[in-house]
């Protein structure tokens, strides 16, 4: 009897230690889940194109769609970039209804965003640079980049998205046109 | 001795399968940390950003989502309706009441993975603010179903579990401040196809 219930009280002695373990194995892989992964947004689309090439995320540009939870009526494309190797310059000409764009972070998180409402006249000419660069910047701006809208972002690798507003049918060229003539490139400076 | 081991076992595997399935359980459920709750509505203002919380990190991470920016928008999602019975595809809804301020809106029904519906016709089961007719008070009904309604109407197909995911766009309530006092418009269920 004696025997049986040591041997009870080391089984409930090993269940214990087993739930303190568990918790501390949720705490670790919780943690280590953003650090190992290889479906988020950009391993995703380093799969499907270099940096500094417009990749549209909607399905409409044929094939599933990269990154997924794009809101239906929105047609969207990304680029990745890398500052280190210089600031990175965002370019897109035309009138749709609606655009509105993100910086993420290596990790996806978002860093800034803004819309066609901060923007001068509505055209979107945006360029992203890390603070020294900004420092270097401010010191002589050049004339081509004056009516930019500079993105301050203590990063190194990240990803931009545009994203555009497509009310209906009539639309979808136009918008597609806007996303597929935007440009993502290293600025020489 | 054999008693030992097979006791260390036992704590490891708790300790291995417990902690791993909690965390796939905790990014699994819609409702999460993080998250706050307006009718049946459930929004995360915080997703995406370097503030979030951790688990809300993992869900980025392992679902490679790109989240809608402060100055973009907010999305609500819905799984519920007005009773707390969750939402099926083949039922039929209203969804009806007032809308916060923003520059626009779209609603669309989604499945499991937030993605839209499949309604193998032309017409997507999307709506938009700009296209919806409003009563004299600015509020809006919207029937949800598979079968055109008067009014507006939000195309479904299939059968199963479904979601309504609502954006506001260009929107003040983005802000955690303008959230407090915001009301969102109720779903009540219809009824069903049997």
């Amino acid at each position: 009897m004696r025997n049986f219930r040591a041997a009870l009280r080391r089984l409930f002695h090993a269940v214990l230690l087993g739930i303190v373990g568990a918790g501390i194995v949720h705490i670790v892989v919780l943690l280590l889940v953003p650090e190992f992964s290889e479906r988020d947004a950009w391993s995703r689309l380093s799969m499907a194109s270099d940096l500094y090439r417009m990749n549209r995320l909607d399905a409409e540009a044929g094939g599933a769609p990269v990154v997924k939870s794009v809101d239906p009526l929105f047609y969207a494309t990304a680029c990745r970039f890398d500052l280190e190797e210089g600031m990175v310059r965002i370019k897109a000409l035309g009138n749709v209804p609606f655009w509105s764009v993100s910086v993420y972070d290596r990790n996806g998180h978002n860093v800034y965003s803004f819309n066609d409402h901060t923007a001068t006249g509505g055209k979107l000419d945006a360029v992203v640079l890390t603070p020294a660069q900004m420092i270097d910047v401010r010191r002589d701006l050049p004339e081509n980049l004056q009516g930019a809208i500079f993105v301050e972002a203590p990063i190194n690798e990240g990803i931009f998205v545009i994203r555009s507003f497509v009310p209906d049918d009539s639309w979808k060229p136009i918008v597609s046109r806007f996303l597929d003539q935007s440009s993502c490139e290293l600025q020489d400076f | 001795m054999l008693k030992n081991a097979f006791l260390m076992l036992l704590s490891l595997a708790i300790a291995i399968g417990g902690g791993g399935a909690s965390v796939w359980y905790a990014l699994k459920v819609q409702d999460g940390v993080g998250a706050i709750r307006i009718g049946q509505w459930t929004a995360f203002p915080d997703i995406g950003t370097p503030a979030a919380d951790p688990y809300s990190k993992a869900r980025v991470a392992r679902e490679g989502v790109l989240a809608l920016g402060r100055a973009e928008g907010l999305s609500f999602v819905a799984e519920n309706d007005a009773a707390g019975d969750q939402l099926k595809r083949e039922c039929t809804y209203k969804i009806e009441g007032g809308f916060p301020t923003a520059r626009f809106w779209t609603l669309y029904a989604a499945d499991q993975s937030l993605g839209v519906v499949e309604t193998g016709k032309p017409r997507l089961a999307a709506l938009q603010s700009y296209e919806v007719l409003r009563k004299p008070d600015n509020s809006v009904i919207i029937s949800v179903g598979h079968h055109p309604m008067p009014g507006n109407w939000l195309l479904t197909n299939g059968s199963g579990r479904m979601y309504f995911v609502l954006t506001f766009y260009d929107t003040p309530i983005a802000s955690s401040t303008g959230l407090s006092d915001v009301s969102l418009p109720r779903i009540v269920k219809a009824g069903c196809d049997a």
